[in-house]
């Protein structure tokens, strides 16, 4: 057709430029959807791969923790939304404006009445961790709101994603009710299709106008995005451990590898009985020190022992 | 009483001057131990369990669990066993519903973990009669078993010599298809046990849990059960009656107020509608336009306006309306006859199962005219399970060893359904016209109708021009069956029907607005290439609308491209006065269309496109164009994609797989959309 049509062993051209060499030669891997997806791959693994995300996806997640999660994300996406109302025509935030589709702050305040009651606000509160990932996103959104883009693309297209594979875990793991109280975070009635929304999504981040070092930029903000939440997933974890703990204490020692309530176990009280009466009365005493209610009423026994003595000594 | 006084005095006196501090001592210290020892004891009484006495002290540590399940199955008289692949639960859940199906059908099922079982008894179900093991694989990860499958995923690979001849089964695979993986655990059990020599009773299963595993898993299941009957020769209970879901009841005296009358959701609501409106709360629009588009030919093609003032719905150009239709009247009427039934008697139909979430299958009480005219689906092909518990209402044998065997997955029973039913396009009316031994009582069959579903149109306008009004563009779908009758679409001829009255009795849809993600760039000087043959140009118009407005605002307007495509210039070239207007005036920068039949050759929208190939490679390579296709699923958007990557491979120098990488990268970026149907 055209005289300038040169032949290669790759095929016809049209001579404006070499053979089509590869796919990341083509369709610009300057887009940002792209440049996020690579810079993000690597922090992206190790979240998936924290000890609280591995024992959520396996559905061994207790109600305690998933309602202190539900906190945090509460005050993550008020923090977010707010600070994106804040620059919804800012032309670095504009073409990803989407309220109706993905804003869940309502939709948290919703599920946290459900676990807290209609009480919840003055229960619940914002902890270290949290704290420290909220002010970013304030400063973030009120001095370089361009850097909010690297916020919501974390977020929001993750909830899209894995997401969802979360909150069915969810549900099964702490038997909530299908109607989904409780899990309306995980529930865009925005959206019919969250495939089709995020390649809307993500055409709308290659529609903003930003050079190679703003993306670059976008990559390290979204980098701490995720270091900001697997804060909080530790957070988390260190709290578990210690719920763990009150609940053991709690209750009658903790017996055999299961942590059971030694009160329960007919094979120790069989034991006990073979043994004779006074090795139980020693275990029993020992029990009852180690209560802490048995520990007060020890104390206040002493003391009032003491007390006697100390009135007689006089 | 002196004595006495002096007495005590003379008592407590030595007490206080002898001197035995460690007596009082002890004496106290007993006291407090008492008092301690008490208080501890009502503290203690809170806790609810008191240490049990172990009776059976000589009994050793507990049984060693039965591994055997060929021998639990045994002893519990079962010959159905469900293993499960299960990692959250709802494998395992499956399971577990699936055993107590059986009893349904005459048989006794039970669950089991493989984990907990010798998996390398499976060859010795022969044993036991009728038997058949089910499987509900869960795929977890990267293609992988779930753990407490682990161990058979293992077995199976390693034991290529086991003979398997004597095992009949089936899997149900749950996966998720936003997984590369999908169904991979599900599909290689379904695939081994084959290779191993094991019978396949029934199909594989695909559950998908990114769309709806629930519905996967019970459209499967209801097919499963009668086609297990089938090979066994089991019948569905001995006496003549299947298990009822629901108990009818019949009202005699009951207020109008309280009976349903088409309401989607809450009593009354078409009467006192109130926002917001959703697919549980439909607004009923009133409509405004309903024109025939095409010039001639004997399809009809329409456009109507409904008017969306007052409901406060907001919607943007590429948004779905969803209507819902109710069947033609004509068609009820002669169920109602072939039925012989009186159709206004007010009914309920009431869950058996007191525990389940859904009391009704439809909104009750409501009369059975109602039920078949806005409820139920009486024009689809019914599907297999209806036939199977419909069979036992023909009093001919033969009639329902038909049925029976339609339901039945032998490949004679499925090619007979295939024919008969589906090839034939016979509803239900035409299924009880054609076997006049089948007399069904009509509360059964409103029981196993699905229910009628709304229908989703691409909506045909722009909200920045026409905010209070949203337009369908339709083609009315009519058609002769092999059996001579002529079946007609349910909505489309329902719209048709809808006609404008300037009186006050108003002609209203009940619809709602489903958001799509069909949306023009959000810069106009974006360009985009629009592609929507037929009735697949309705967003389109809405997109044109738009940006004609955006010129109109003064804004700065990209390339505006459209294909369009239809069978003769002269009769189905619909919206051809607003297309050529649009190009006249610049919104529509080019427009090609494609008349198909008007001459030798069939033209096509691709072959414009390969026409118009470097214009729509420079669009799509060098300036960022966004592409739009609408319309037919099947062949037309296929066609599209491949025109595409020919033009990819031409004027791009890539090879097939190249091209064919290139436009999947579009679509994931958001460049190349879809709103095609089937």
């Amino acid at each position: 057709m055209s005289a300038e049509k040169m032949e290669t062993a790759a095929g016809v051209y049209d001579g404006a430029g070499p053979a089509y060499e590869g796919k990341e030669d083509a369709l610009s891997p300057e887009d940002l959807s792209e440049v996020l997806a690579a810079g993000t791959k690597e922090v992206h693994e190790k979240a998936e791969n924290t000890q609280f995300v591995k024992d959520f996806l396996r559905g061994r997640i207790r109600k305690e923790l998933f309602k202190l999660g539900a906190v945090a994300l509460y005050y993550t996406y008020t923090a977010m939304e707010e600070e994106i109302e804040r620059n919804k025509d800012h032309p670095h935030f504009a073409p990803l404006y989407f309220p109706t589709e993905l804003h869940r702050h309502e939709a948290l305040a919703r599920d946290l009445e459900y676990f807290y009651g209609p009480d919840w606000q003055s229960q619940v509160s914002c902890s270290q961790a949290t704290q420290l990932y909220v002010d970013r996103i304030h400063q973030v959104g009120q001095e370089d709101p361009v850097l909010l883009v690297a916020h919501a693309y974390t977020r929001y297209m993750g909830d899209l994603s894995g997401g969802q594979v979360l909150r069915k875990v969810a549900q099964r793991a702490m038997k909530l009710p299908s109607t989904g109280e409780g899990l309306e975070f995980y529930q865009f009635d925005g959206i019919h299709s969250a495939k089709a929304f995020k390649q809307l999504y993500r055409s709308r981040m290659n529609e903003l106008v930003l050079d190679m070092e703003t993306k670059k930029r976008l990559v390290e903000e979204a980098v701490k995005a995720f270091q900001f939440n697997m804060e909080v997933f530790d957070e988390l974890e260190v709290i578990g451990q210690t719920i763990q703990e009150d609940v053991l204490d709690a209750g009658m020692p903790v017996h055999g590898a299961m942590g059971g309530d030694v009160s329960k176990c007919p094979y120790y009280s069989a034991k006990m009985a073979a043994s004779g009466g006074t090795a139980y009365a020693c275990q029993l005493v020992m029990a009852v020190l180690r209560h802490p209610t048995g520990q007060v009423l020890f104390a206040t026994w002493f003391a009032a022992l003491a007390g006697l003595a100390a009135w007689y000594l006089m | 009483m002196a004595d006495m006084d002096a007495d005590t005095t003379a008592h407590t006196e030595p007490l206080v001057d002898e001197e035995e501090p460690l007596f009082s001592n002890l004496d106290l210290f007993l006291f407090s131990l008492i008092v301690g020892l008490v208080i501890y004891w009502f503290m203690s009484r809170k806790n609810p369990e008191p240490i049990p006495e172990f009776k059976k002290l000589d009994t050793p540590a507990p049984t060693t669990r039965e591994t055997s399940f060929i021998e639990k199955m045994k002893k519990t008289g079962k010959n159905i066993i469900v293993f499960y692949g299960s990692q959250t639960g709802t494998g395992e859940e499956f399971a577990n519903r699936l055993s107590k199906d059986a009893q349904r059908y005459g048989m006794k099922g039970m669950s089991a973990d493989p984990e907990e079982y010798e998996m390398g008894e499976l060859s010795r179900l022969s044993e036991i009669k009728n038997s058949l093991a089910i499987f509900c694989m869960a795929t977890y990860g990267e293609g992988d078993p779930t753990d407490n499958a682990q161990d058979f995923y293992d077995w199976l690979q390693e034991n290529d010599g086991e003979n398997l001849s004597g095992l009949n089964y089936t899997v149900f695979a749950l996966g998720n298809k936003t997984y590369e993986h999908y169904n991979a655990m599900g599909v290689y059990v379904d695939k081994r046990l084959e290779e191993l020599g094991a019978m396949r009773i029934f199909d594989l299963g695909l559950g998908d849990d990114d769309g709806n595993l629930e519905e996967d898993f019970v459209s499967w299941r209801e097919q499963f059960w009668p086609a297990v009957c089938e090979h066994f020769g089991v019948e569905a209970l001995g006496d003549d009656s299947s298990i009822r879901q629901y108990e009818l009841k019949e009202h005699t005296d009951l207020n109008m107020n309280k009976v349903y009358t088409g309401e989607i959701g809450r009593l009354k609501s078409f009467e006192v509608q109130k926002p917001p409106f959703d697919s549980k709360n439909p607004f009923l629009a009133a409509v405004t336009v309903n024109r025939r588009l095409n010039k001639a030919g004997n399809r009809h093609l329409m456009h109507l306006e409904l008017d969306i003032t007052g409901s406060k719905i907001r919607y943007e150009s590429g948004d779905h309306v969803a209507v819902f239709p109710t069947n033609d009247s004509a068609l009820v009427n002669k169920l109602g006859q072939i039925l012989g039934v009186d159709l206004d008697v007010v009914i309920s139909l009431n869950n058996l199962d007191e525990e389940s979430n859904k009391k009704h299958p439809f909104p009750c009480p409501t009369s059975y005219r109602t039920a078949l005219t806005h409820y139920l689906d009486i024009t689809q092909p019914p599907r297999t399970n209806v036939l199977y518990e419909l069979a036992q209402y023909a009093s001919d044998p033969k009639d329902q060893e038909t049925m029976r065997k339609m339901a039945s997955s032998s490949p004679e029973g499925k090619a007979r359904y295939h024919s008969w039913v589906q090839g034939a396009s016979r509803n239900i009316l035409a299924i009880l016209e054609d076997m006049p031994s089948l007399k069904p009582p009509i509360d059964h069959l409103c029981e196993l109708l699905p229910r009628l579903q709304a229908r989703y149109y691409s909506i045909a306008s722009s909200s920045k021009v026409h905010t209070n009004s949203i337009s369908i563009c339709a083609v009315v779908v009519e058609y002769e069956t092999l059996t001579g009758r002529m079946n007609k679409g349910v909505a489309t001829n329902w719209l048709k029907n809808k006609l404008v009255s300037d009186n006050s009795q108003k002609s209203t849809v009940p619809m709602y607005i489903r958001k799509s993600q069909f949306r023009l760039p959000f810069k106009a000087t974006n360009p985009v290439i629009m592609i929507g043959p037929g009735t697949g140009i309705a967003p389109f118009m809405g997109f044109i609308q738009e940006r004609g407005w955006l010129k109109e605002q003064g804004k700065e307007v990209g390339e505006t491209v459209m294909f369009f495509g239809c069978r003769h210039k002269n009769e189905d070239y619909i919206y051809q006065e607003e297309l050529e207007e649009a190009e006249k005036n610049g919104v529509l920068t080019q427009l090609n269309v494609a008349f198909s039949r008007d001459q030798e050759q069939k033209m096509y929208v691709q072959h414009l496109m390969k026409t118009n190939k470097e214009v729509i490679w420079k669009l799509i390579h060098s300036d960022n164009a966004h592409i739009y296709v609408c319309g037919d699923a099947k062949n037309m958007a296929k066609d599209v994609q491949t025109a595409l990557h020919e033009i990819g491979e031409e004027l791009g120098g890539m090879t097939r797989a190249q091209a064919t990488d290139y436009i999947k990268k579009l679509m994931t970026k958001g460049r190349y959309s879809q709103d095609v149907w089937s």
